[in-house]
């Protein structure tokens, strides 16, 4: 079921913004209403959220990832479309309706931490307890479970200032997880911190998300974040979302050749699962099915490639993947897993004229690029 | 280019205003003025150094212990220059305004931070707020407000509001936009979003423009002391206005501890108010590590505790105090003090010592009365012994005593006057009547003169030159015996009806006791008559001014010395004091008359009126309008007098907001207010008859005499002539004078102001330089400067002024006692510079005491100026 469905979302800022829209909707693009001075921020965006998803909305800056997130709250209007949680519509409700919703079923986690400095660690964390109303001794006693959480026990009475960046971006966390809103909005949250803290903040994202099971919307201009976090992605450029699905479904079969070349420099080993390139049983491996392999190792179908190259190097020429019961699935073996890595992700559709499409997001691409590398690093590290 | 003047438009506006919506100024009036006056009672309302003591720990809290010291020790300065008052008023009008202006400032502030068409309109405004001269305002704040606290409030609001609303909007904007949003994201509605997030956040923002506005009002406040604010403001107004450099300094000095309290406290109030502050404070007093001692201050309960002692001390003190003043009305002048007097033992030196020492005792004073010879007694006086005696013979018989110790002596006026010496005889002796019927009648009289002790002066003038000139020498023997004998002789012979003539002298008893003739001297030959005087030691009349006062006042006419004289003869000795008390019994009114008490009140028939006078500062009227005040308080009416422009003075009485004021040039200098404000204003008539406008020069400025002699001496004054305002009248004419002298061509006229005119004068004279100066008469410049006026031979200055009393327009009707008093009112140049110069020696800030004692120098004026009955 899903929680949250935004339908055909437009956000245009300048003049005239309907007519913007029609204009839009008819098939003007984007760059000829930007010489008009009016900015289409986000056009015709469509998706569902499921509950206890994680998705995470990737795109560069400028994309309007940020503006997107921002409808999905209220703090923005949309220009057009709609904007349901629980089924209710976010974009027909009045302001103290809107805020009520916020308050009890939005919580927001911002890229530069928007901690109060005049607040201690325990009051920022009771934030949005106190602007639900909630008595003093119950928002601190649940303010300090939300910390907990979070890993800051102990450091209630400490000031924001007192914080590293990790600390501070806790503190963001605790009091978005404190109201025990369902939906849950993450706005570039891990950006602004070191490789190694965003890696041990994404680790423990996820570990929370195991016992919280919350619905997640999580915006990031970082791929590989993207594809550590997201159960499912959506990519977005020019304010258009341009492929929505798993990150092995954007890995393998991008859309465009913009997302293509968005994924040219990710992990592959990291991404790619040994599922998802074994011989399935069905297909029927005469190894597998004459039991030649008994003596190979095995391992389960989520594991990343990355971790194959071990027990392939060292042991025999085949791997026996398997189920969460232990079930044989399929098998792998040392040239199925390096002609996954060394495999051209084909564009749907059309044929790829990669070189266009570099020449034209050169720019871009070399920003993300950055910091794809500075995950690439900490990859290796690890 | 075509003319236009929107300022024609503006004056309109002003009057339809003051038409329409009185009751709407009425009120702003009202609340600014109440407000004021209750800060001002709980400011002004306790003991100096205890106030001190409270401002000190209100620093200790906000600052620390240095800073409680040194504010303790500033406001304790203030203080002992007898500032205080005017500092506290300075201080409730800056608190006042500033209260005032933040509750206006800081929602301003905030909706400009949130709406940005609110802020581009409001920019401007604030603009015009700050930069337009305040004088702009202050003037048109009196057209509607009156004098005096008002429209310096409202000027100090209208001045001290941009720096509130700006840095309330540049704060509120300042805050991080992300946290604005966070806040939204979890909920907050506008309003909380302002005062959980905004608000707290821009705090040290807000402060800081708290900081200015109340360092702005600071200075407006001063500035208002023009348009008749009360406090320090006033006080250098004042002082710099009548060149009392030392008087500005000392309130300068007062305005700068107020300005560094303010500033710092309001600095500092930061760290306790807003949360991020005490952060900081926390963070920095933590960094100090050992030395966290010099930044203990006080917990905000510990503060507020001394505070409320201190308060609760002097609010007590306060209410004992003012018991204290209730108790000194009564006839108790002198509380127990000692005065020693003198007397040499003749009659009439012995009946007024014991009269004054009857007087004096029911005054309340102490006086020791010590009989004494003329010589030990002069020099008694001059050794400062003995306060005073009332038996001076002057000029002629204590004339060798004068010489010797006059100038350790002051000479508090004749009482009686003349005095003779004579032959007399009883009146019973028909057909002599003069010294030259005594010619041929020597049988009669036996040849014989009863004469006194040979000794005397008289005896010597009567056998050397009296006999002579009426040619009874051989006919008549003087006899000299003893004064007591002559006396004796005198009644035996009356007892008996004999002829007898005998040297006697005025003032003397034996005239009250008998009928008596005095023998005429027509040829003079017993010389002129002297007056009897009180004599004091030196300083007498500062260390007592009221005894002195009574002592100049003091006359006794022939009969009542007399008839005092004899009562006391009759009493006989030792009994005189009883004597004394008899006769005052006969005189009623005696002692109330020659000795009354200070401030003793008859009062007028419209007594309890408040009267509001306004002067500015011209000499004469300072000089006038004190005296008028004291005037007004004897007559129990309740005058206060405010100093201020000429513009707003006569703005002030059109609008009925002022009373009177007695300073009116007419017809010319101050033609231009007349002309406006005829129709709504009186004229009460001249007091001063004939100002004069003129160049003056130093008298070291040797040839230059007249305005003709000045041309060709360019040189000399560097062809500079220093004027006063430009605006005024006689600016204009001095103008047609040069050109009359032929002048406009050598000389410049640089226009500054009076008080620039009367400092380069100061400073020309100092270091004896030429100087021309416009200035006119009646001015103290005169009696402190050698300065001459230059003579006009052409008559082209043209007539003088005459000094008028104006009053607004409804000024019969409201007073119509205080009309009459006014429209007699006449002074003479003598006694107006007399009065002047009393005014100008009291010093600044004493004027109406100066004033008072120039009042009680002359006894009858009051009835004079203001009669009542």
């Amino acid at each position: 079921m899903s929680r949250l469905r935004a339908e055909h979302l437009y956000k245009v800022f300048g003049r005239r913004p309907d007519h913007a829209v029609a204009r839009l909707e008819s098939g003007v693009d984007r760059e000829e209403l930007r010489a008009k001075g009016v900015t289409a921020a986000v056009i015709d965006a469509s998706f569902e959220v499921d509950e206890g998803e994680i998705f995470v909305v990737m795109g560069l800056s400028g994309s309007g990832k940020s503006t997107l997130l921002r409808m999905l709250n209220g703090l923005l209007e949309p220009t057009s479309g709609r904007v349901e949680i629980d089924g209710e519509d976010l974009t027909a409700l009045r302001p103290r309706e809107l805020r009520d919703v916020r308050s009890k079923k939005i919580s927001m986690v911002f890229q530069h931490f928007a901690l109060f400095p005049h607040r201690s660690v325990l009051e920022n964390a009771a934030y949005g307890l106190e602007v639900q109303g909630i008595p003093r001794a119950e928002r601190d006693e649940r303010a300090t479970e939300a910390l907990k959480l979070a890993g800051l026990q102990g450091w209630e009475q400490s000031w924001p200032d007192e914080l590293s960046g990790g600390m501070q971006q806790r503190v963001g966390l605790a009091r978005a997880l404190a109201t025990d809103a369902e939906l849950l909005l993450m706005d570039e949250s891990f950006s602004a911190l070191d490789p190694l803290i965003r890696r041990d903040m994404q680790d423990q994202l996820l570990e929370l998300q195991k016992t919280l099971k919350k619905t997640i919307v999580f915006i990031t201009h970082d791929l590989n974040e993207a594809m550590r976090l997201g159960d499912r992605i959506a990519v977005m450029r020019d304010g258009r979302i341009v492929q929505i699905g798993t990150a092995e479904d954007i890995l393998v079969r991008p859309a465009t050749d913009y997302v293509a070349s968005f994924i040219q420099d990710v992990d592959r080993s990291r991404v790619l699962t040994a599922g998802s390139i074994m011989e399935d049983a069905e297909g029927g491996t005469s190894a597998l099915r004459d039991g030649e392999l008994g003596d190979a190792s095995t391992v389960t179908a989520e594991t990343p490639l990355a971790e194959l190259f071990t027990p392939l190097s060292s042991g025999g020429n085949t791997m026996v993947v398997t189920d969460e019961d232990g079930t044989p699935v399929g098998v792998v073996d040392r040239e199925r897993l390096l002609s996954a890595l060394a495999e051209e992700p084909h564009v749907n559709g059309h044929g790829a004229d990669r070189a266009r499409g570099r020449a034209e997001d050169g720019g871009k691409d070399g920003a993300a690029g950055g910091g794809d590398d500075e995950s690439a690093g900490v990859t290796a590290r690890a | 280019m075509p003319e236009f003047h929107p300022g024609d438009w503006v004056e309109d506006a002003v009057d339809w205003l003051q038409k329409h919506l009185g009751w709407l100024f009425d009120f702003i009036n009202t609340v600014l003025t109440g407000l004021y006056d209750r800060i001002n009672d709980v400011l002004g309302g306790g003991e100096a150094l205890l106030m001190a003591g409270i401002f000190a720990v209100i620093a200790l809290w906000l600052r620390g212990a240095l800073a409680g010291v040194v504010t303790f020790a500033g406001f304790a300065l203030i203080d002992s220059f007898q500032l205080w008052d005017q500092a506290m008023e300075t201080l409730s009008l800056v608190l006042a305004a500033a209260v005032i202006t933040i509750v206006i400032a800081v929602p301003l502030g905030i909706w400009a931070a949130r709406s940005k068409a609110f802020s581009a309109f409001v920019r401007p405004v604030l603009d015009v707020m700050q930069t337009m001269p305040a004088f702009v305002y202050l003037i048109p704040g009196v057209m509607f407000f009156s004098v005096g606290t008002t429209p310096g409030l409202l000027a100090t609001i209208v001045f001290s509001m941009p720096p509130g609303v700006r840095m309330t909007e540049l704060g509120i904007r300042q805050v991080d936009s992300e946290l604005v949003e966070a806040a939204e994201a979890f909920g907050t509605s506008p309003k909380h979003t302002l005062t959980r997030v905004q608000f707290p956040l821009a705090l040290p923002t807000i402060m800081a423009g708290v900081n200015q506005v109340i360092m702005l009002a600071l200075s407006m406040v001063v500035i208002a002391g023009m348009a008749g604010a009360p406090g320090l403001g006033e006080r250098v107004y004042a002082a710099v206005t009548q060149v009392q450099v030392g008087l500005g300094v000392e309130s300068g000095v007062g305005v700068v501890i107020l300005a560094m309290y303010l500033d710092r406290m309001t600095g500092a109030l930061n760290a306790r108010v807003s949360p991020l502050g005490r952060r900081a404070a926390a963070k920095a007093t933590a960094a100090m590590g050992r030395m966290k001692f010099v930044r203990y201050r006080p917990g905000t309960a510990v503060a507020l505790c001394g505070v409320v002692v201190l308060a609760l001390v002097a609010g007590g003190m306060n209410l004992a105090g003012g018991d204290g003043d209730k108790s000194v009305a009564g006839t108790d002048v002198g509380k127990g003090k000692q005065i020693n007097m003198g007397y040499i033992p003749w009659d009439e030196g012995i009946a007024t010592s014991y009269l004054w020492k009857e007087m004096l005792q029911e005054r309340g004073y102490k006086p020791n009365l010590k009989q004494l010879d003329p010589g030990p007694l002069y020099s008694g006086i001059a050794r400062g012994d003995v306060d005073f005696q009332t038996d001076a013979w002057l000029p002629t018989t204590h004339a060798q005593y004068w010489d010797k110790y006059g100038s350790k002596m002051e000479k508090l006026g004749a009482w009686y006057g003349p005095t003779s010496l004579e032959l007399t005889v009883p009146s019973y002796v028909k057909g002599i009547t003069s010294l030259a019927d005594l010619k041929g009648q020597g049988k009669k009289f036996h040849g014989k003169i009863i004469g006194i002790e040979s000794s005397a002066g008289e005896m010597k003038i009567l056998k050397d030159k009296v006999l002579k000139e009426y040619g009874l020498e051989g006919e008549y023997k003087v006899v000299s015996s003893s004064t007591s004998s002559m006396l004796a002789e005198l009644k035996r012979s009356i007892a008996k009806k004999e002829p007898v003539v005998v040297t006697l002298w005025s003032p003397h008893w034996a005239y009250n006791a008998y009928d008596l003739t005095k023998l005429k001297d027509p040829k003079g030959a017993f010389g002129k008559g002297e007056k009897l005087y009180s004599v004091a030691r030196k300083g007498f009349s500062q260390d007592d001014p009221t005894v002195a006062n009574w002592l100049k006042n003091f006359h006794l006419s022939d009969q009542q010395l007399t008839s005092l004289e004899n009562r006391i003869q009759q009493a006989g000795e030792g009994k005189e004091q009883d004597a004394v008390r008899a006769w005052l019994k006969k005189h009623p009114g005696f002692v109330d008359k020659y000795a009354p008490v200070p401030g003793q009140k008859k009062d007028g028939r419209d007594a309890g009126k408040a009267v509001k006078m306004g002067y500015f500062p011209w000499d004469e009227a300072i000089a006038t309008t004190y005296l008028w005040q004291n005037v007004l308080e004897d007559r129990g009416y309740r005058p206060s007098a405010k100093q201020l422009d000429p513009g707003p003075l006569f703005t002030a009485l059109a609008q009925g907001q002022m009373d009177f004021q007695t300073d009116a040039w007419l017809p010319t200098t101050h033609a231009q207010y007349w002309k406006k404000y005829k129709s709504r204003s009186t004229d009460l008539g001249p007091w001063y008859d004939e100002t004069s406008l003129e160049l003056s020069t130093p008298e070291y400025v040797k040839g230059i005499d007249s305005l003709a002699d000045l041309k060709g001496k360019g040189d000399k004054f560097d062809h500079k002539i220093t004027g006063i305002e430009s605006s005024a009248g006689e600016m204009k004419i001095l103008k047609t004078v040069l050109k009359k002298y032929g002048l406009d061509k050598e000389y410049k006229v640089v226009s500054s102001s009076t008080s620039s005119m009367l400092s380069a004068v100061d400073r020309a004279v100092k270091q004896k330089k030429p100087i021309l100066a416009t200035t006119w008469s009646p001015h103290w410049v005169y009696s402190k400067y050698p300065m001459k006026k230059l003579k006009d031979p052409q008559g082209a200055w043209g007539k003088g002024d005459e000094i008028h009393v104006t009053a607004k327009k409804d000024f019969k009707k409201d007073f119509p006692e205080l009309y009459g008093w006014l429209k007699n009112f006449h002074m003479s140049e003598k006694d107006l510079g007399s009065l002047e110069a009393a005014i100008q020696a009291g010093g600044k800030g004493k004027e109406k005491e100066s004033a008072r004692k120039w009042l009680d120098s002359r006894p009858g004026l009051v009835d004079k100026l203001a009669p009542v009955g």
